[in-house]
């Protein structure tokens, strides 16, 4: 029986190594080489790469990154704190269809989603053509754009592990607390919020990488204006530079095994990852 | 007269359409174990969060020293709770947790709770003892001596608990019978009036709970707190308390000491929950009453004579006296050995009685019983039990 079932797994073992371990493993060799596309003719051994890797736009596109990435998560976890609370403590009955409320948009593509709301950013929009008002400024192109988008779109992803630590803890634990004399606003500094902060930290990651790596809202929402490390990934790898595109990947791989091994040591049980 | 120190007037609780408190009045009094028995659903454990603060009551008054307490917040009370599953806080220490409630209170609220002035020269004698000349108590310097005071009392409240040296311990290392140890250590380190527990031994084994009885007496005798403890296990209301509440279906059914619950329950309800008892239909002569076809002495009681009533025996109070003899006899249809005594059932005239003795009596034996006036108990008859 079990092992009928541990065959029904070897598909997704052959997925693994060919979309994930295999490239992995080409990306690493490609790092300390200097080719166009994948020809290894002409191949030759180089850490020109590590040189590309230190000039000043790349190094300005990892900094923009984790300062984007940093930004949508604190931001996001403030947000996302305080709607998580809010759901929690609510007297709704049921509160699964709240939540679902909030990953709703997440099943419509999300390039679409950004581009849409990228149009809202704009001068003259949708709402300003439909209500006839004149436009207001244009908030496309900047940073603000990049992040607002960013916290729109992560957001969820911050309120799910939060929500779920915020419920796994114990109410008589709340009691206790005021019964031992605290207020209301204590009892969540010293009791509910050090409970939750597993959701926290958890939330904060699944916010992070995705701002840390991603390329498709600071294009639309930055107009190319603002270079995020995504972006220059994607455009070496676009003009067959895959030797640059692959060290850069591969150091954000660093990031997130990084950051994942955080997670596995803060939530050991993976409770609040659903 | 000793002091009323909690009455509760006329107070109901309902909870959507379940009236689970209907209409308890109670007077509990400084210094003493009273404990809220009853089955599980017959409304103890939300009268305890009443007094606690953690459930208003829809109708009537709550008075702790005098004041109504209906609407103040736990906080403000001076109670505090031991909860049923112990609810200790995970991410602290066992230190930490008891000094909870001391380490997250106002200033004000500390400098009376250690008494400020004796602190201060406290103070000026330890800066003299290092040869400072006029020395002056500083806000630092009290604050330091306040910290000083929460950890002294955390100590003492957990020697208290027997738990010293457990201290820097996580929750989840300890055993349970260790987290009911830190519960109370907590709990009593506010000295608070009143201390309210919750089933707090439910989840321990039988020995623990039996040792934690008698440490939980002696300990509400040494700190002169009034205990208000909710259980459903009646030989645990019977060791430990002082008076006993009898509760059912959120009515108070009675309230007596332990002795008078046990000799003299007012209701079949009352006899058959605390202890094992024989319950027989009567009829009361006037110090004489009649069940099973002969009359028996007994005691005066307010019925009106030719009044049908219950008669209550318990298996304990039969003595075994010879056949011919008795006014009572019967075919012994069971005997079971339970270490002192044998428990006996007794077919008598075709009702089955427990009876207790130390005599050895084989099934179908015929046997002789014999009541003390003072030992057969009468109760009114309640119609639908």
């Amino acid at each position: 029986m079990n092992k009928t079932i541990r065959k029904l797994a070897y598909p997704y073992y052959g997925w693994l190594y060919l979309l994930a371990i295999v490239p992995i493993a080409i990306m690493l060799v490609l790092v300390f080489f200097d080719i166009e596309g994948i020809g290894f003719s002409e191949a030759r051994y180089t850490f020109r790469n590590f040189a590309l890797f230190l000039e000043p736009s790349t190094l300005e596109a990892f900094g923009n990154s984790f300062l984007f990435a940093t930004t949508a998560t604190l931001v996001s976890a403030v947000l996302g704190y305080i709607v998580a609370y809010q759901v929690f403590r609510s007297r709704f009955r049921n509160k699964f269809i709240i939540l679902t409320l909030f990953i709703l948009p997440m099943w419509s593509n999300m390039l679409l989603r950004t581009e849409a709301l990228g149009n809202i950013m704009e001068r003259h929009n949708i709402f300003t053509d439909l209500l006839g008002i004149p436009g207001g400024f244009n908030l496309r192109g900047t940073g603000l754009a990049v992040l607002i988008g960013l916290v729109i779109t992560y957001l969820p992803f911050m309120i799910l592990p939060i929500y779920t630590a915020l419920e796994k803890i114990d109410p008589s634990l709340e009691e206790a607390a005021l019964d031992l004399g605290v207020t209301e606003m204590r009892k969540f500094w010293k009791v509910v919020f050090p409970l939750s902060i597993k959701g926290v930290i958890t939330g904060c990651i699944m916010v992070f990488l995705p701002c840390l790596s991603g390329f498709a809202i600071p294009e639309i929402l930055g107009n190319g204006n603002i270079m995020l490390i995504g972006n220059i990934i994607e455009q070496s790898f676009r003009n067959m530079s895959y030797n640059l595109g692959s060290l850069l990947a591969i150091t954000i791989l660093f990031f997130i095994f990084g950051s994942l091994m955080i997670v596995n040591k803060v939530d050991k049980e993976g409770g609040t990852l659903i | 007269m000793k002091k009323v120190i909690i009455e509760l007037r006329d107070v109901y609780k309902q909870f959507d359409d379940d009236l689970i408190v209907n209409g308890i009045n109670l007077q509990i009094y400084e210094n003493e174990f009273l404990t809220l028995l009853g089955p599980s659903g017959c409304g103890k454990t939300t009268t305890l969060r009443m007094i606690g603060g953690f459930e208003q009551p829809n109708k009537g008054e709550i008075i702790i020293n005098g004041k109504i307490f209906n609407d103040l917040p736990p906080y403000a009370r001076p109670i505090n709770t031991v909860f049923q599953r112990y609810a200790l806080f995970p991410h602290l220490n066992v230190f930490e947790n008891v000094a909870f409630g001391l380490k997250n209170r106002g200033w004000d609220y500390l400098a009376r709770f250690f008494n400020q002035e004796e602190m201060e020269k406290e103070i000026l004698k330890e800066k003299e003892a290092g040869g400072e000349i006029n020395p002056k108590v500083t806000k630092h310097d009290l604050k330091k001596k306040i910290n000083e005071k929460i950890s002294e009392a955390v100590m003492k409240a957990l020697d208290m608990v027997k738990l010293t040296g457990l201290e820097k311990r996580k929750i989840d290392q300890m055993s349970g019978g260790q987290q009911q140890r830190v519960a109370l250590a907590r709990a009593i380190v506010n000295r608070p009036q009143i201390l309210l527990l919750d089933e707090p031994l439910a989840a321990l084994d039988l020995k623990l709970r039996q040792n934690m009885q008698y440490e939980l007496k002696e300990m509400q005798r040494k700190l002169g707190i009034t205990f208000v403890y909710v259980t459903h296990d009646q030989e645990e209301a019977m060791t430990m308390s002082d008076r006993i509440v009898v509760m059912k279906d959120g009515v108070i059914q009675q309230l007596g000491t332990p002795k008078d619950i046990y000799n003299e329950p007012v209701n079949r309800y009352v006899a058959t929950f605390v202890g094992e008892s024989n319950i027989i239909p009567g009829t009361y002569l006037g110090k004489k009453v009649a069940f099973l076809g002969a009359e028996f002495d007994c005691l005066d009681y307010p019925f009106a004579v030719n009044e049908p009533v219950d008669v209550v025996i318990r298996p304990e109070d039969f003595d075994v006296i010879d056949h011919e003899k008795a006014k009572l006899t019967g075919i012994v249809t069971s005997s079971i050995f339970k270490g002192v005594h044998n428990e006996l059932l007794v077919d008598i005239q075709g009702h089955e009685f427990i009876v207790n003795t130390y005599e050895n009596y084989a099934v179908g034996e015929p046997i002789g019983l014999k009541v003390d006036p003072y030992e057969i108990h009468l109760m009114k008859v309640q119609g639908n039990e």
